[in-house]
């Protein structure tokens, strides 16, 4: 793997047995008698979140797919590149995510799931294919397997369902939830992987601690996946040198929080939405040593401008036109109104999230980072880091 | 009386700007020819709302 | 009934919707291009288009019953819709009911237009470009007065219409995408 995985309290405790059905059935028991409600209930009183990055209750997606045909799917497909917890969970803990699934298919009453794996990386696929072949048919469930195109919009919910229905895997404008009417006008149960990981592991031992997978890039040459109990100190994840500068929190559809912001905030929801932040999909950047904010934002719009699946015509023209005032600003020939005229404009204007997400990152940039984007402006940089000018 | 959102099919939106001429009200558009959807339909909108839903050259628009 | 005045009007409506027809396509080949502000607004554009075809469709309606009607020669109501078994000129006839078959689904299928799925409706639509060619192959093929110096003018000229909007349209769009 091209990550360091921490043992952790419960998805990443005794890394040191394998993957394999045996060792993980020794401390979880095999899915039996889940119906809705219990299922729910559990969901509720851990108030277990998706884990893809909105954050949205699961029960509540839970309760509003339980209808007739509903459709289990899995998303293992990871689109966000800073992030590896997904092909963290997929090679180590495959089972968890499994049983997760089949509880769920258990609650609404179908055999359909759907198993959603990352095109970039297959050996995510192989390690998933072989826990199925352990598994057999002891599930009583219908497994299918598709795997996401490379890229960042693939794992968008309908982009995903859209690879189910044979149809390129890219976003399509959805009228209603896919909880609602998905994948062939059926409920479905579309969540992260380690959202169904979460909820086996809350089945079998109970909603405490609180946990949640954090991928985090830093000094350290290889990205680290570890798990980390919600409510905790930001000293499990980063270094007092990390903490004293600038991270990126969420993932690229993240937002900045200033230097020494999460030192004395706890890694839970409440303490950083007064930043404006939310955990995101659990990655953390702080910014590298001798970078600098502007410079990192460009780069990273930039890819996301890329990323454009080009559908929709405010992202695939905002998204660049964004890329591009923010390089002007960063080489010194830019102008910040045009930068928030932009970031305005693509907001809310697609068929998903992307240029969202995009502006949200922006947006953190200047809310945070006047005096660096100021010293730009006037060809200068606070980190000794000038892109070429002109 | 429940209100009424327009919203833009943006796949199938190619900025046509019909929608504009027919109800430009509620719809304005960007720098590069798409809408930009002011807020929800007022009652004595809906029947003009309508009618640019069926305007539409792309049927991008929708009224839900 | 019998007599010159229907057969008059049997041929007039037959030019006038070749000519209406034509209109009806090229108006709507050039409706999908250009933005807001340049020259006629859209919507005039697509009503203008909208209201040819229901004109159209009232003189087919015309040209249709004025030919059911005449005794003079034996076409019977149902050959306007069915393409085979005239007795009058069974070929061509057939050609003009095949046309007119095509024109009435692409006529339903616009009426219904917000309440179907779009990829079905365009589809349909763009059956407008066999339906206006068979039209005026019928025209050709049944119409006595094909050899007439006006006739030859005004097939030309129809002609000449649909492949300069086609080439307009497409040359804009390869244009575009080179462009890009």
């Amino acid at each position: 793997m091209s990550v360091l995985v921490e043992e952790g309290p419960r998805l990443l405790a005794h890394l040191d047995e394998g993957p394999q059905l045996v060792h993980h059935r020794r401390r979880h028991p095999a899915p039996a008698d889940m119906t809705l409600d219990r299922l729910a209930a559990a969901a509720e009183a851990a108030d277990l979140r998706g884990r893809g990055g909105a954050g949205f209750p699961f029960a509540t997606k839970l309760r509003t797919a339980a209808r007739r045909r509903a459709v289990v799917v899995v998303n293992l497909s990871e689109g966000e590149p800073a992030s590896h917890k997904d092909e963290a969970l997929g090679q180590l803990r495959p089972h968890l995510v499994l049983d997760g699934a089949v509880l769920a298919a258990m609650a609404l009453g179908t055999r359909q799931v759907h198993l959603v794996l990352p095109g970039e990386t297959p050996a995510v696929g192989e390690r998933i294919g072989a826990a199925l072949a352990e598994r057999g048919s002891s599930d009583r469930v219908s497994w299918q397997v598709h795997t996401a195109a490379a890229g960042f919009v693939s794992g968008q919910a309908r982009a995903v369902i859209e690879l189910m229905s044979g149809r390129p895997n890219l976003p399509v404008t959805a009228w209603v939830p896919e909880a609602v009417s998905g994948y062939r006008g059926r409920p479905t149960l579309l969540s992260n992987a380690e959202t169904f990981a979460q909820l086996a592991s809350i089945w079998a031992h109970g909603p405490d601690p609180a946990t949640m997978l954090i991928t985090r890039a830093g000094d350290t040459d290889r990205p680290r996946v570890l798990e980390v109990v919600l409510g905790g100190r930001w000293d499990a994840v980063l270094s007092p040198a990390e903490l004293a500068r600038p991270v990126l929190l969420g993932g690229y559809h993240g937002v900045w929080v200033p230097a020494g912001a999460l030192a004395n905030r706890r890694i839970a929801g409440e303490d950083l939405a007064g930043l404006g932040a939310t955990l995101g999909a659990g990655v953390v950047l702080p910014l590298p040593e001798g970078s600098c904010p502007v410079h990192e934002t460009v780069r990273i719009v930039d890819y996301l401008a890329g990323q454009s699946a080009g559908r929709c015509g405010p992202c695939r023209l905002g998204l660049p036109a964004l890329a591009r005032a923010l390089d002007d600003i960063d080489r010194g020939v830019g102008s910040g109104a045009l930068v928030d005229d932009l970031a305005a404009t693509v907001r809310g204007r697609g068929a998903c999230a992307h240029p969202d997400g995009t502006a949200r990152l922006v947006v953190s940039l200047r809310r945070w980072f006047g005096d660096e984007l100021a010293l730009h402006q006037r060809q200068e940089c606070g980190h000794g880091v000038l892109a070429a000018a002109g | 009386m429940a209100s009424s959102r327009l919203r833009v099919d943006w796949p199938s939106c190619e900025g046509r700007g019909l929608c504009h001429e027919l109800l430009p009200e509620l719809i304005s558009l960007d720098r590069w020819g798409f809408p930009v959807i002011a807020g929800e339909v007022p009652e004595e909108l809906l029947p003009a709302a309508r009618r640019t839903v069926a305007g539409c050259p792309r049927l991008a628009l929708r009224l839900v | 009934m019998n007599g010159p005045e229907l057969w008059f009007l049997n041929r007039a409506t037959g030019v006038v919707l070749l000519v209406l027809m034509t209109l009806s396509v090229v108006l709507g080949i050039l409706s999908a291009r250009s933005r807001v502000g340049r020259g006629t607004p859209g919507f005039v554009r697509g009503v203008v288009h909208r209201n040819v075809a229901v004109l159209s469709m009232t003189m087919l309606t015309v040209h249709v019953v004025s030919a059911v009607v005449d005794t003079y020669v034996d076409i019977r109501w149902w050959d306007a819709f069915v393409p085979w078994g005239g007795l009058y000129q069974p070929v061509w006839l057939g050609l003009g009911a095949l046309a007119l078959d095509l024109t009435v689904a692409i006529a339903i299928t616009s009426a219904l237009r917000t309440r179907m799925p779009r990829a079905l409706w365009r589809v349909i639509h763009l059956a407008s470009y066999p339906a206006w060619a068979i039209a005026m192959v019928h025209g050709l093929g049944i119409g006595t007065d094909r050899a007439a110096g006006w006739s030859l003018v005004v097939t030309g000229l129809c002609i000449a219409a649909v492949v300069v909007a086609g080439t307009v349209r497409v040359g804009g769009a390869v244009v575009r995408a080179v462009r890009a």
